[in-house]
């Protein structure tokens, strides 16, 4: 069976665009092609394309069913067809004794002859092209068709047969075009040819291949970096990778190699290769005039960057500091000065000493620098530079440099206390701010990137170790803005909730361990994550069924009831069960509330099912809905006191049994 | 490349290609502008459904990147050469390569490449989609299709190319810096205008009277508006109110006179104007005072 192959023929293509399509075309072609199941897809930035084999030359005939008048109508009281009958049967061209009778309705049963492929493809690789979908589209012409970049030619072939798509006003044929500058029209005689045509006409459109190509070069040089992450950008940069290497002058050594790095990655998409030497990929060209060009770019770049330092650097970092006044960190919550002024005193909650503050006031100077404002990535880099550029103690320096790690999920945590309590103290800052200005996350809206920000604070507890009594630092957080007077319109309260619900996701246990755990009372965002690693670590013991029965049983009847007494009266009790109750919830509520209060749960959990067996007990012996109300209440008051004592180890009905 | 031109030469050759293909060659407009795209012969010649080719030099005042000129790389003055086609031809692509190999750039001797780059106006309400052209490594030019212009969807999509003048120049002539590209025989780009960087650059962070050109800003807006509101509107001097206000802007910035709040306001007073503008161009016809309807760009 035939092979077909479409090519869509476009103005170079933005990477993220040819990634958009390789992820989505599999999927058109299973839809719109008959037969259409594995296909070859080839991208790059002049060219979307995929080959299918075995394509169908026709489609199956099929047989189509039709619902016609109901039977009651299309009979007469004899029993014979009517006039609709036949109308019906006639426009489906079937004689009216072969409608079948089916639900109360008469059907027609028409074969329909499959379409041959030519017949079906124009208009099914149509529909291929226009159902792609990218992050951007444009208008380049008349038509008002939209791409990602403008489509200038459809090349579509079936074997040897050429396949005319109408898209827009795009030409479409079986010719496709080689490498942009050393190769003009290449004829596609037969889909199959396709990738060996484009080869030999300078073009590799296999994006593994040129994926594979770059990384083994690479690879022959030695060792190479790609801090950014441009690689896969790089990929989709050029159609036939030409690795190069070039070198720069060792005076701009003295720049931090950070910078030199990413001076070269971010604008440049080079790979650094160790001190003084770069690899990059290029398109083509003449290797000796490119590689001194690109030497004499970096180099430009890179005095650029020297010229920015070297200001810096004069100025120092409390002279940066002294300018954060005049820096705004948002329009309706002040500058940077301001923020500083709130990490100081966060840091200080958070159990930081002498070098967190340190670090808390100069943590944002950087913000003031020339290099962070032309390489924002630099952030916390620079400022530590500056930092041990002005002799500050390493413990500030660092703290400054790791304050916004964990950067994302697979990112670090800080390797130091400081760092530790300056990144909490920072995320606590931007989530209260944010929450307390009205401006919450919505759907995908999360411009500050606030989600990240919860889920790091959620890591700096659980892997950090760090101690993080969230809700009493937001509450003070929200007073020093208000004294600031930063424009607070919401109750930035909720921030507890939004934070704790990463933990669900974070943490190797079930969500319902770490829900019942949420709604312990705990304020503190690790013994929230070890409580609900200890809930479901002891699912299956004993104690945490005796646990369970005390809280399910007693939460059942008088969680829901009215009237309980205000306080548990002992004069009013009258069952021995009753008093043993009173007894075991004496003796194990304080020990539960101080096991709970130190962190030790294993201890707060068998305590609190020493209580299960008297509760059993209770409800065995005892009518608690009394017809006396006075007994009635207080009944319900002991249950209460026993669900509110267990209930500091959480909702533990949340945990399904 | 045996001979690099010098830069008035490149500038010559590329007023000759751009002759060649049909262009209207304009001189640079009278007013302060940030950018060629600001040229009326750019932003109001590309609305509406009327042809139109031209190319011209633009001096392009940005203050806020001026450096006293003591860094070779960055100017509060710098030269676009900016051509726009209207509509974009099909082979625009392969027309703009060709003004390379007349610059005597051969593309199978050098890595050219289109990088993407999507280009955004706010103060225009403009945006459009284009690329980065990269010569060995180096950014010489923008390209871009445009696909609103003052908020508005455009009858027909312009293709816009800015050459980096000074960049491609040091590129054809092998300088790190743009002060030592020969003009023309013994006279260097530095010798023009280095005394002229280091001047402006006093003057747009130092002293540019804040309060005066809060004042003027004020002044040319509600210029702009009343040349609108005209039973017989005159757009084309309110948009030079417009260009007064986007630099009376550029310099408050400069100065650090605008907080980052006052600078969303500013660029949408801006925006309000140049909508208003492109509309009475269209329409040739007075605008209702109540349209304010703000670009959605």
């Amino acid at each position: 069976m035939p092979t077909l192959l479409l090519e869509i023929g476009c103005e170079e293509l933005p990477a993220a665009a040819c990634e958009a399509a390789a992820r989505q075309l599999p999927e058109l072609v299973g839809r719109h092609v008959p037969g259409g199941g594995e296909s070859l897809v080839l991208v790059g930035p002049r060219r979307l394309a995929f080959l299918v084999e075995d394509v169908p030359e026709r489609e199956d005939d099929r047989v189509e069913r039709r619902r016609g008048p109901s039977e009651a109508i299309a009979f007469g009281e004899d029993g014979q067809p009517t006039k609709a009958a036949e109308g019906f049967a006639r426009s489906n061209g079937v004689p009216v004794e072969e409608l079948e009778r089916a639900d109360g309705f008469v059907w027609a049963e028409q074969r329909v002859e499959g379409r041959s492929a030519a017949e079906l493809l124009p208009e099914a690789l149509a529909r291929v092209v226009t159902g792609l979908a990218f992050p951007k589209t444009m208008r380049w012409d008349a038509s008002g068709l939209r791409f990602a970049r403008p489509v200038r030619w459809l090349c579509a072939k079936l074997d040897a047969e050429t396949i005319p798509v109408g898209v827009g006003a795009v030409p479409s044929g079986g010719t496709s075009q080689g490498h942009r500058f050393t190769a003009g029209d290449v004829e596609i005689a037969d889909a199959s040819a396709y990738a060996d045509r484009l080869r030999e006409a300078g073009v590799e459109p296999d994006q593994r291949v040129r994926r594979g190509e770059i990384v083994r070069a690479l690879d022959d040089l030695g060792e190479w970096h790609d801090p950014e992450g441009v690689l896969a950008e790089v990929v989709h940069l050029v159609e036939r990778p030409l690795v190069l290497t070039g070198a720069y002058d060792e005076r701009f050594l003295e720049l931090p190699l950070r910078v030199i790095e990413t001076v070269m990655q971010a604008h440049q998409r080079y790979f650094p290769l160790g001190p003084g030497r770069f690899a990059f990929v290029a398109n083509g060209g003449d290797p000796d005039v490119v590689r001194a060009g690109n030497e004499n770019v970096l180099a430009g770049r890179l005095d650029d960057a020297a010229f920015s330092y070297a200001r810096d650097v004069e100025r120092g970092l409390d002279a940066m500091r002294g300018s954060l006044p005049a820096i705004t960190f948002h329009a309706r919550a002040g500058s940077f000065a301001d923020k500083a002024d709130r990490l100081e005193e966060l840091s200080g909650l958070l159990g930081g000493g002498d070098a967190s503050r340190e670090a808390a006031r100069l943590a944002k100077a950087d913000q003031a620098s020339t290099m962070v404002h032309e390489f924002p990535e630099l952030q916390g880099f620079m400022g530590a530079v500056y930092a041990r550029l002005a002799g500050l103690p390493e413990a500030v320096a660092a703290a400054i440099e790791e304050q916004y790690r964990p950067a994302g999920a697979g990112d670090e945590l800080p390797q130091t206390a400081a760092g530790r309590v300056l990144a909490a103290a920072d995320r606590v800052d931007n989530l209260t701010t944010a929450f307390a200005l009205g401006e919450r996350p919505t759907g995908s809206r999360d411009p500050y990137g606030l989600r990240r920000a919860a889920i790091g604070l959620c890591r700096l507890a659980v892997e950090g170790g760090l101690e993080i009594d969230l809700a009493e630092l937001v509450r003070r957080d929200l007073e020093l803005l208000t004294r600031q007077s930063a424009e607070v319109r919401d109750d930035p309260s909720d921030v507890w909730d939004f934070v704790l619900e990463r933990l669900e996701g974070l943490l190797d246990v079930p969500v319902e361990f770490v829900r019942a755990a949420r709604a312990s009372g705990l304020r503190e965002i690790g013994a929230v994550a070890r409580l609900a690693t200890t809930l479901a670590a002891e699912a299956d013991s004993e104690a945490f069924a005796g646990a369970y029965t005390a809280f399910d049983r007693a939460n059942r009847l008088a969680g829901r009831a009215d009237g309980a007494a205000a306080a548990l009266d002992t004069r009013l009790m009258v069952e021995p069960a009753e008093d043993a109750l009173v007894e075991a919830l004496a003796a194990a509520g304080p020990r539960i509330e101080s096991a709970v209060g130190a962190g030790d749960f294993g201890t707060a959990l068998d305590a609190a099912a020493e209580l299960g067996p008297p509760v059993d007990r209770f409800f065995d012996e005892v009518l608690v809905m009394a017809d006396d109300a006075a007994i009635r209440a207080n009944r319900l008051r002991l249950l209460l006191d026993v669900r509110d004592a267990v209930g500091l180890l959480g909702d533990l009905t949340q945990i399904p049994r | 490349m045996s001979e690099a031109p010098t830069y008035q030469e490149m500038l010559l050759r590329l007023e000759r290609f751009w002759a060649d293909h049909g262009c209207v060659i304009q001189q640079p407009y009278h007013t302060e502008v940030g950018a060629g795209t600001f040229n009326p012969a750019t932003f109001l010649r590309c609305l509406g459904p009327d042809p139109w080719r031209a190319a011209y030099v633009e001096p392009s005042l940005r203050p806020s990147d001026g450096r006293y000129g003591e860094n070779p790389y960055r100017f509060q003055q710098f030269w676009q050469y900016q051509v726009v086609l209207k509509p974009a031809p099909e082979d625009v692509l392969a027309v703009y390569f060709e003004s390379l190999r007349a610059l005597g750039i051969d593309p199978t001797a050098h890595d050219v490449r289109l990088v993407e780059d999507d280009w955004e106006g706010p103060t225009l309400g403009a945006w459009g989609l284009g690329w980065e052209v990269w010569i060995d490594g180096l950014e010489c030019t923008q390209f871009t299709y445009f696909q609103q212009l003052g908020g508005l969807e455009l009858d027909h999509v312009t293709a816009e190319i800015t050459y980096g003048t000074e960049r491609l120049a040091m590129f054809l002539q092998g300088k790190r810096s743009a002060f030592d590209l020969v003009w023309t025989e013994g006279v260097t780009w530095g010798d023009v205008f280095r005394e002229n960087e280091r001047q402006w650059s006093v003057y747009n962070f130092e002293e540019a009277d804040v309060p005066l050109l809060v004042r003027r800003f004020e002044e040319h807006e509600r210029e702009c508006e009343r040349l609108l509101a005209r039973e017989d509107p005159l757009p084309l001097p309110a948009y030079d109110q417009v260009l007064k206000c986007s630099h009376v802007f550029n310099l408050l910035d400069a100065r650090g006179a605008i907080s980052v709040t006052e600078r969303a306001a500013y660029i949408a007073r801006v925006r309000h104007l140049a909508r208003r503008v492109a509309l009475a161009y269209l329409a040739g016809r007075p605008v209702p005072e109540e349209d304010h309807a703000d670009a959605a760009a």
